[in-house]
């Protein structure tokens, strides 16, 4: 089956099998690795990307329910060359260790800012983080790079950036 | 040490994090060559059968199959090896039960591997995996430890002494018998310390290729590509070390258990010889319960004797260690190794301690984060809670009372061990400052007005790393200026990019992007013993900066002839070597570009090899409420004292400590492996299996109360397992401190999930 799509800015047209999962498109199809398989049963967040500008997890997405849609992965989050805040904020704060749930991490942090806004408490951060599972670094230093990150979002007007 | 731009000491940013968060992270699934098959294994789906696979003509003959392997095409191949056997008290050794690449007529544990399947697509390979015609007789299974060691329990192998895989003791039995036949007072514990399962993020992965020089070459998420190569030359493939190369990309986490030889790693070699194409395979996350070794699953009595004024006489230990069907590559050794700790920071003057390693129809057990030392310090840290409340002491009074004092070291144990230093008292006495301990009662009261219970809790752990083999490795200059770090450990994700680099910057004073950290490839570094027992900056730091310190010394040779300046009155300053107190130098780039600098005289080369272990000591201190109403336990309050010697990285070190913690918590609160009586494993996926989430974990508290390690020359001690050792007693002293003073209870088993604890509430 032909499925057409935009991913992180570019128009893809392809045939896959129906029941090819957007993860495996993304990462088999269009050799965008940063996309990872954590769990299988959409526990972990590995695989989040972004469809029309809100949070997904791809192992749970078939690639032809995104016909016509704008997917954002990992690699389409910096724009011209400059790190999303977001990005920076992990870096900044040591919010990862080993680095494999940091893209899902770093997606789905974007997409609570993007609905609760630049100023998030620490309780906000924690329970919308519900989706995605770190095992190495305690999660003390990615709610620190969240609430940084949502801070440098909305100092840089990178709330409408993300969502577009 | 003294104070370099970007030396050590520092919170330095990590070199790698640049990748990782922009998405280009190497993992092994991340690799896969162009034209790479892929593998998919039969596993069992009983714990303890006999099998008989039928005509596999058809299976061979399934769209894209191209390879299917069972035990019968594996003759020429050796066995799993154990590295670690265990001798018994009698003096005899344990039987080594022979753990095939493929079980043969019989299966031992759910997920033991039967048949390998290489086809084009994995779709394919699941088609050809469900259409494999095999027979299965069910045969009894045996998963409890205790219910496999009593008489007439289904043995899980012929012929050894029933499922008892060895039976060894450390101390002295007699001295202690006498000890307690006196003591004013006796207090005793018996703990179920649960099974865990690693649950690294990335699950494991490798692919297999036959390169133009007929070698094999695996690539795979390891923990040291060394000792994976060795071992599948020596114990399975018999071929020459040379043979084999071995490469470790980008890996996401270890935790131990990716340290170890797993069967998929012969057979993707095996396979891709057989097509002569690459061959790889991903697990999918229910495979990592199965296939992976777990870790923990201990049942332990402790008794303590003590005086009338409470001082420790004697301690006696029994512990029970499940290995699981197989024995795993260290498997036997990792209760052991709890044994030997059992002491703890105390200064106690008789020990014994028998510990028994058991067979059961379960996945092997191995080295988790921690390995022996969290059993340890959780039996220990339990049992002396328990003594506070028979005897009506404080915890920390007692704790104070019974602490081998610092006068008292270096400190031999009665396992042998000798601490070098630490102030346990100190670290102690900090923490519960640091956490408000004072005004706890004061919380406690205001939170018995709401309704809840609250505990406090706390854990003074000790535990040993970095002991054994040492790291040989390079410091290089290169042409260009820059350099090369040549290790042989692997990161998991801890940052020895940065760490190794800070390390060497210390001497050579230039930007960590300037110094390339290589690890992970056997033909790159060409020896190495790998990353685990938190050994990587004890030994790995020490071997850098040895080898960083001759580097310099070299390069002032090198720059002394062309400044026409004496080796001493040289110095390193700005990224380069310049004559002291002048303005006279020369960079690197163009030291490396003088016709004498040969390589030899541009590598700084370094082996490190412990003489002793270093030892990690520190407080753990949990408050937290139980709400009676659902029995769901929120930790309010975890503040930490830890000693590390020495910090490199006062970012990464808390880095460590955090994950640990989160571990640590995890067990005590959420996490547990349950197998079904017939050995199911009823916890296979990450809906079963609760890993902790980021509403689960408080802020943690973490402070350093360093006392510098005299058994290396940085002072250091090994941070990697540490958060893990200590939380999970202090967690489990606050739950049974909230039971204790709501309903007078006094026991309480891992894991407190709010079912088991409104169970007891209940009751």
């Amino acid at each position: 089956m032909q499925v057409s799509l935009t991913v992180n800015g570019n128009a893809v047209t392809q045939d896959v099998d129906t029941r090819t999962l957007l993860v495996n498109f993304l990462r088999e199809n269009l050799r965008l690795t940063g996309t990872h398989v954590g769990c299988d049963t959409s526990q972990c967040g590995a695989c989040v990307v972004h469809i029309d500008g809100k949070s997904v997890k791809s192992c749970t997405t078939l690639a032809v329910a995104c016909e016509g849609a704008s997917v954002t992965t990992i690699e389409g989050l910096a724009a011209n060359g400059a790190l999303h805040p977001m990005q920076e904020a992990f870096r900044e704060h040591h919010g990862l260790q080993c680095g494999f749930c940091t893209p899902g991490m770093i997606m789905s942090a974007v997409d609570i800012v993007n609905r609760h806004g630049f100023d998030l408490d620490e309780r906000t951060i924690r329970e919308e983080l519900e989706g995605n599972i770190c095992r190495c670094t305690g999660y003390q230093n990615i709610v620190k790079a969240v609430s940084a990150g949502a801070k440098a979002m909305g100092g840089q007007g990178a709330l409408k950036q993300a969502a577009e | 040490m003294k104070p370099m731009k970007f030396g050590v000491g520092q919170p330095m940013r990590r070199v790698e994090d640049a990748k990782f968060i922009t998405g280009k992270g190497r993992y092994t699934s991340d690799a896969f060559p162009e034209n790479c098959l892929v593998a998919g294994f039969l596993r069992s789906p009983h714990a303890h059968a006999r099998f008989a696979i039928g005509d596999l003509a058809d299976i061979r003959s399934m769209p894209g199959v191209k390879l299917v392997l069972t035990a019968d095409d594996l003759a020429h191949l050796g066995s799993m090896p154990c590295l670690a056997p265990m001798g018994n008290s009698d003096g005899s050794s344990m039987e080594l039960p022979r753990y095939p690449v493929l079980a043969e007529a019989v299966v031992r544990h759910v997920g033991d591997a039967i048949v390998m399947i290489v086809a084009e697509t994995a779709e394919q390979v699941r088609d050809a995996i469900e259409a494999t015609p095999i027979d299965f007789e069910i045969l009894p299974a045996v998963v409890d430890m205790r219910a496999a060691l009593a008489e007439g329990a289904v043995a899980v192998w012929p012929g050894a002494g029933g499922n008892l895989a060895y039976d060894n003791a450390i101390g002295d039995k007699a001295g202690a018998d006498a000890v307690f036949a006196k003591a004013a007072h006796v207090v005793s514990l018996t703990v179920d310390n649960t099974r865990l399962v690693a649950n690294y993020m990335e699950p494991r992965a490798g692919f297999a290729e036959i390169d133009e020089q007929g070698r094999f070459v695996l690539t795979t998420g390891s923990q040291g590509v060394h000792g994976l190569r060795d071992s599948l030359a020596a114990s399975i493939l018999k071929v020459p070390p040379e043979k084999i190369r071995l490469i470790t990309p980008d890996v996401g986490g270890g935790f131990g258990t990716k340290a170890v030889m797993y069967r998929e790693y012969p057979l993707l070699l095996e396979a891709a010889k057989r097509v002569a194409q690459p061959v790889g395979w991903v697990a999918d996350r229910t495979e990592h319960f199965l296939g992976d070794a777990q870790g923990r699953d201990n049942h332990t009595t402790a008794e303590m004797a003590l005086d009338a004024d409470g001082r420790f006489l004697a301690l006696r230990v029994d512990i029970l260690g499940s290995l699981g069907a197989y024995l795993s590559q260290f498997g036997p050794f990792i209760p052991w190794l709890g044994a030997t700790m059992a002491t703890g920071a105390y200064d106690i003057p008789v020990l014994y301690a028998r510990c028994r390693g058991v067979y059961t129809h379960t996945v092997p057990v191995d080295a988790y984060r921690g390995a022996g030392r969290p059993e340890a310090a959780y039996v220990l840290e339990r049992l002396v809670d328990n003594c506070a409340r028979q005897l009506r002491v404080k915890p920390d009074a007692l704790r104070a009372l019974n602490f081998i004092p610092v006068a008292k070291m270096p400190y031999k144990t009665q396992t042998d061990r000798t601490y070098d230093v630490g102030d346990f008292e100190g670290a102690m006495k900090r923490a519960l400052e640091k956490a408000d301990a004072a005004g706890f009662e004061t919380r406690a009261t205001d939170a018995q007005k709401r309704g809840m219970l609250r505990g406090l809790g706390f854990a003074s752990y000790i535990e040993c790393t970095a002991w054994g083999e040492g790291e040989d490795g390079i410091v290089r200059l290169e042409p260009d200026g820059t350099f090369t770090i040549l290790v042989g450990t692997q990161s998991n994700g801890q940052g020895h990019a940065t760490a190794y680099a800070q390390t060497a910057s210390q001497y050579l004073d230039v930007p960590l992007d300037k110094i390339v950290v290589v690890q992970g490839d056997t033909d790159l570094v060409k020896t190495g013993n790998g990353t685990g027992g938190s050994r990587s900056i004890p030994v790995g730091s020490v071997m850098v900066s040895g080898a960083s310190g001759k580097l310099v010394e070299q390069l002032k040779s090198l720059a002394s002839e062309k400044l026409e300046a004496a080796v001493a009155d040289l110095e390193v300053a700005d990224g380069a070597i310049r004559i002291s107190g002048t303005d006279r130098s020369i960079n690197y780039a163009d030291l490396a570009a003088l016709p004498n600098a040969t390589l030899e005289i541009r590598t700084g080369r370094d082996e490190y090899i412990p003489a002793s272990a270093t030892y990690p000591n520190g407080t753990h201190v949990c408050e937290l409420e139980i709400d009676p109403e659902t029995g769901v336990t929120t930790i309010e309050r975890f503040t930490i004292c830890d000693d590390f010697g020495m910090t490199l990285n006062p970012m990464l070190l808390a880095g460590q400590v955090h994950g640990g913690v989160a571990q640590g918590i995890g067990q005590a609160l959420l996490e547990n492996t349950v197998y079904s009586d017939d050995g199911q494993l009823l916890t296979a996926t990450l809906m079963d299996y609760c890993l902790p989430r980021a509403s689960d974990i408080p802020m943690i508290q973490f402070e350093t109360r360093n006392i510098p390690s005299t058994t290396n020359p940085l002072g250091l001690k090994g941070a990697g397992e540490a958060g893990t050792i200590g939380s999970c007693p202090a967690v489990m002293n606050a739950v049974v401190d909230a039971l204790y003073r709501a309903r007078g209870v006094t026991h309480f088993d891992m894991p407190a999930t709010p079912s088991r604890i409104a169970a007891v509430l209940n009751a």
